[in-house]
């Protein structure tokens, strides 16, 4: 389904499959990216951003990118962009609520703190993927009803929100530096080695080639992440192949060794033990259910 | 839109939960908190889509949800039920449930739309 939606408050909504290189580009709003099927990445400067369907983009106003398209089956692409007045409205409204999750920032995220930070690859989940799943069903089916879109884009950036506080604000609070800008500093580091991970899972990263991506040492690297994140790089790649081989198992034929191959595991028993103790299931019996 | 719960308030919530167990034959189901009540039990029914929700009776009348109608799509259905003129109290918000919002029936009593949401099945 194609098409290209621009509402009367100038919030833009476009669907389409894609399955070539595109030029540069530059966001002139506020925008999230999403794939429903394939992958696409994102060439932002120097560094590559690869968004699955089990994960999402923000691209700033005014940043400019390439995105590619690297997948086998074409890519279904759904991307959202916010006008200005319609973000500055729904955060002003937002943060003068005492109940809100804007509000649960207190002090910290200022907007340069925002800005800093929320140009990455964050984990398409929880009621953003409700509501953007709802929507998109509708536009799919012609809704031409604005404020009901306008609902659902509403919502999406409170999810949104919520998801930025989570995987971005609370991640640093957990960061044992007493220091802020030193905190801010390796919380940037750490998402750059995030968005490594998410983007080459498939492929033998070593612990040295993730560390100079991340511009710390090894030993920095393993300590901060594991504080941050609750796990170990290791641990984090091994969570973002299961779930892209799930994603593998449930949408596509192929079969289970080389799904093996394409996440990134090197031997099929491994991977049926650390997904059987992830999912309590086997990869065969979990597709025979599906 | 469906009705698939239904609130029953009281003080004792035990009592009123072996009522309909030992006498009608419904099954506990779970105890997840629907109302945010303190406490509660749902029972399922001889009806497969239709469940009870025992839930201890704070006091607060007002406050206290008559039906609960579930959805597919709370905000398409919020926003259809609001444009057709009916009175919200809040607008949706999220639980651990899911999302949720409560409006008035024409003879003023409390009905909870809701969509639950199955979040640990994205993982």
């Amino acid at each position: 389904m194609e098409y290209l939606r621009t509402l009367r408050n100038n919030n833009v909504i476009y669907s389409g499959t894609r399955d070539t290189k595109y030029n540069q580009q530059t966001t002139s709003d506020f925008s999230i990216r999403f794939v429903f099927s394939g992958n696409e990445r994102y060439n932002i400067g120097k560094r590559q951003l690869s968004i699955h369907t089990d994960s999402f983009l923000i691209l700033n106003k005014g940043t400019q990118y390439t995105s590619t398209v690297e997948s086998a089956i074409p890519v279904q692409s759904f991307g959202i962009s916010f006008d200005d007045k319609f973000l500055q409205d729904f955060k002003n409204s937002w943060q003068l609520k005492d109940d809100t999750l804007l509000a649960n920032y207190k002090r910290p995220l200022t907007s340069r703190y925002e800005h800093e930070f929320d140009e990455t690859i964050y984990p398409f989940k929880g009621d953003l993927f409700f509501n953007v799943n709802h929507l998109k069903y509708h536009l799919d089916r012609g809704l031409q009803d604005e404020l009901l879109i306008n609902e659902y884009l509403h919502h999406c950036l409170i999810n949104y929100y919520q998801i930025f506080n989570e995987e971005i604000f609370q991640k640093a609070q957990r960061l044992n530096f007493l220091n802020r800008s030193t905190k801010i500093e390796i919380l940037r580091r750490l998402n750059l080695a995030r968005e490594y991970l998410y983007t080459n899972y498939n492929q033998n990263i070593s612990l040295d080639e993730l560390a100079e991506y991340a511009c710390l040492s090894v030993t920095h690297l393993l300590r901060t992440f594991r504080q941050a994140f609750n796990v170990t790089p290791h641990q984090f790649l091994m969570q973002i192949r299961l779930q892209r081989a799930k994603d593998l198992l449930k949408n596509t034929d192929y079969p289970v060794n080389e799904i093996v191959n394409m996440v990134g595991f090197d031997c099929p028993s491994s991977f049926i033990r650390l997904f059987r103790d992830r999912f309590t299931t086997t990869p065969l019996k979990f597709r025979q259910d599906f | 839109m469906k009705i698939k719960y239904i609130p029953i308030f009281t003080e004792n919530i035990e009592t009123q939960a072996r009522f309909f167990t030992d006498n009608l034959g419904f099954e506990i189901c779970s105890n997840k908190n629907i109302l945010s009540a303190e406490e509660c039990i749902i029972i399922k029914t001889n009806s497969p889509d239709i469940f009870l929700i025992i839930a201890r009776d704070t006091g607060f009348d007002y406050r206290k949800c008559r039906i609960v109608v579930s959805t597919e799509d709370c905000l398409r259905d919020y926003h259809s039920l609001k444009t057709a003129g009916v009175f919200f109290y809040n607008e949706p918000h999220y639980s651990p449930l899911g999302l949720g919002a409560e409006f008035m029936d024409p003879s003023g009593n409390r009905c909870l739309l809701i969509e639950e949401r199955s979040y640990n099945n994205l993982t």
